[in-house]
């Protein structure tokens, strides 16, 4: 018998608040969100040739689609630098949409083993920011090569990604835990958010410079949509090669904080239903 | 709410617990309709109880056994060890670590290889990377795998797939483990193997949780058990008079359903000059019985009393299938016993040795006569039933009434 760890003893009416219990568990059960990441990862793309790889082709892929539709044939304006800033904004929205979904569709796909097994309930979106932050990290080899190429120069500021891109997990996560909250109750979501990501996605500037927004719609645009704060704070460090002043930080910053605490506490309020729904 | 405390020697603790399930009465799909009903106040859900003020427990070491129909709550029982689902009321209380066979290999991803599926399925039993490292070999060697552990698991068949589950989640011994059927694992060899691991778990004293609907599995592997009956705690008591108990209900609701085909059972008349006090059927070791196995003894006891001198009288039985069936009808005379003067009390037995008929519902009529069967003493009509099973004790025949015990031979053509 493992008498290294303590015996632990549950008891169903001793019970802290679930949100801190959801962290408690989760700290519990780290090692399995960390297999999850890493099944996701492996599987993804285990039967294809190029592997991994695809991880870093798939932007790149369709930074080139978007360029020449975009450059060429909507948007003049942009010099071959354009390729990078929509390359850097793709990223981020890539990693936003792709999470999002992923933390909805894995659990309500992949709830059923909460039948069977015991496990944190957000383990699954968890594992979903996990892998997307892998895809993401990895994607800044082709972001940094489309620099060299397009003649964006790498500034040190560049070292503040990570910072940056911790902003972006912690907001896709709170909005990737209330998406899986509700989809759970309304599988409908699933399909609708699709049609809602392509709507955000054109009104947010990722394949436009925001300045060819006209003034009358800018400043809905770009002001109450969280994305494009977030997008934006994005591309800073890499590709406006600066530091972010503390007016581009807090919008952020404060949306991702309040969107986390939200989803965390929604999500955790109903964590004995899915049990019995999925 | 109070509950009682829980003593040293508890494993597993149920205090009033209930699970209800909140069942909407129309599947409500899109947020539409939903909004729309919210706002007419039309959403009606039925509460439907899974179940209902359970309380139990189990010691440390025992083997508990749970019986019931399908949908009776077995299953809910066992998650709410597990932990997988929370009580709506009431305590569940659960000391060490749970294994759950509840369905083997559940969590496995085809397109991994098993190597990876063992990390992965470690990590949701609990257990670190590092822990899996040092499980690794042992787990590879029990479920046989050899070298397709490097292989996706698509590549495996269902028995593989099944014993890389058990391997991985019985491979060190957990405080409770959860079994749900899961001895029909793989072939016969690698059901013994799992089999052999359990019995060990419970010689070290883990406490093992056990759903069948083998009930000679519960009856000999378990000391206790719960019968389950709609979310309720029908008999709560030793495996053996759990089970019989539960074969009992079984039996009533079968001949229920018997409806017009059923006997009018247990009318009784005669002049009672001789009276059967008490008729018993019994096991050989004279042991109460109503359930029998194709070839065991069945023994048919009277006890009688004698209220006035009577000259060879005759004790006989009669025994019919549920449906109507006479399949015999042996006396005292029959085997030409002359029983003499009988007067006061006394026994007649009447012991079948190897008991020929097969599966079904079976009544006996007892009855006291005259030498000629014209005076009726004492008549107890379909007054006495017993069951016979044909699963378990070595009998596997089935379809009709009885064996003949007979032989096979088989001889081949060419006598070389």
């Amino acid at each position: 018998m493992d008498t290294s760890s303590p015996v632990p003893i549950y008891d169903s009416t001793r019970r802290i608040h679930p949100a801190l219990e959801e962290l408690h568990e989760v700290f519990r059960f780290r090692h399995l969100i960390l297999q999850l990441v890493r099944r996701d990862v492996l599987t993804r793309y285990k039967r294809s040739f190029l592997g991994i790889a695809w991880t870093m082709l798939n932007p790149l892929g369709m930074m080139l689609v978007w360029t020449i539709a975009f450059s060429q044939v909507f948007y003049r304006g942009g010099g071959a630098d354009f390729a990078a800033y929509m390359l850097n904004g793709l990223l981020a929205w890539l990693f936003f949409s792709q999470t999002t979904t992923a933390a909805m569709v894995n659990f309500v796909w992949g709830g059923g083993l909460l039948h069977r097994i015991y496990m944190p309930r957000t383990s699954f979106a968890l594992a979903a920011s996990g892998t997307g932050l892998i895809n993401l990290v990895l994607s800044l080899v082709p972001m940094v090569g489309v620099m060299l190429v397009t003649g964006v120069p790498l500034h040190w500021s560049a070292l503040l990604t990570p910072l940056v891109m911790l902003v972006l997990v912690i907001f896709s996560l709170g909005v990737g835990l209330l998406l899986a909250a509700f989809a759970v109750y309304f599988p409908d979501i699933i399909e609708m958010y699709q049609i809602v990501l392509q709507a955000w996605m054109f009104l947010t500037p990722i394949m436009y410079p925001e300045e060819i927004l006209p003034s009358a719609y800018r400043f809905w645009v770009t002001q109450l949509n969280p994305m494009y704060h977030l997008v934006r704070l994005y591309r800073i460090p890499l590709y406006y090669g600066r530091l972010p002043t503390v007016g581009e930080w807090l919008p952020s910053v404060l949306l991702a904080l309040g969107v986390f605490v939200i989803g965390w506490l929604v999500f955790t309020s109903k964590s004995d239903e899915y049990a019995y729904r999925l | 709410m109070s509950f009682p405390p829980i003593s040293s020697d508890d494993i597993i603790r149920l205090d009033n617990v209930s699970v209800h399930y909140r069942v909407a009465q129309e599947r409500i799909g899109t947020l539409k309709e939903y909004a729309i009903r919210w706002l007419k106040g039309q959403i009606h859900r039925q509460n439907f109880r899974a179940l209902d003020n359970v309380s139990l427990d189990v010691k440390r070491g025992e083997v508990f056994g749970l019986i019931g129909k399908n949908g009776a709550g077995k299953s809910t029982l066992l998650k709410l060890v597990a932990r997988v689902l929370r009580p709506t009321t009431g305590r569940v209380w659960v000391k060490g670590r749970v294994a759950p066979l509840l369905e083997v290999g559940a969590g496995f991803h085809p397109e991994l290889t098993g190597r990876e599926n063992i990390y992965l399925n470690g990590a949701m039993l609990g257990f670190t990377r590092r822990e899996m490292d040092a499980k690794f070999e042992r787990i590879v060697a029990f479920a046989e795998l050899g070298d397709f552990i490097d292989a996706p698991l698509r590549t495996y068949s269902s028995g593989m797939w099944a014993r890389l589950g058990f391997a991985v989640a019985t491979d060190t011994q957990p405080e409770v483990l959860i079994v749900d059927e899961v001895l029909s694992v793989g072939d016969e060899a690698f059901q013994r193997k799992s089999y052999e691991r359990i019995q060990s778990f419970r010689e070290q004293g883990a406490t093992i949780l056990i759903v069948s609907h083998n009930l000679d599995a519960i009856e000999s592997m378990c000391q206790r058990a719960v019968w389950l009956d709609h979310g309720k705690v029908a008999a709560l008591d030793s495996a053996q008079s759990v089970v019989s108990q539960y074969q009992g209900r079984v039996r009533e609701d079968e001949s229920e359903r018997m409806g017009q085909a059923q006997l009018d059972t247990g009318h009784r008349w005669g002049n009672r000059k001789i009276e059967i006090t008490r008729a018993r059927i019994t096991n050989s070791q004279n042991e109460d019985e109503s359930i029998f196995y194709t070839g065991q003894t069945l023994v048919l006891r009277l006890e009688y009393m004698a209220h006035q001198p009577v000259q060879s009288p005759v004790f006989g039985m009669a025994i019919h299938r549920n449906d109507g069936l006479h399949i015999t009808g042996p006396n005292t005379a029959f085997a030409n016993m002359d029983l003499g003067l009988v007067q006061g009390s006394g026994e007649i037995m009447y012991t079948v040795p190897a008991l020929a008929l097969l599966e079904g519902l079976y009544h006996i009529s007892v009855a006291a006569a005259d030498r000629e069967d014209t005076e009726i003493y004492d008549y107890h009509h379909l007054a006495y039933d017993f069951r016979v099973l044909n699963y378990g004790h070595g009998n596997v025949e089935k379809y009709g009434l009885a064996t003949l015990n007979g032989i096979w031979q088989h001889t081949t053509g060419s006598q070389g």
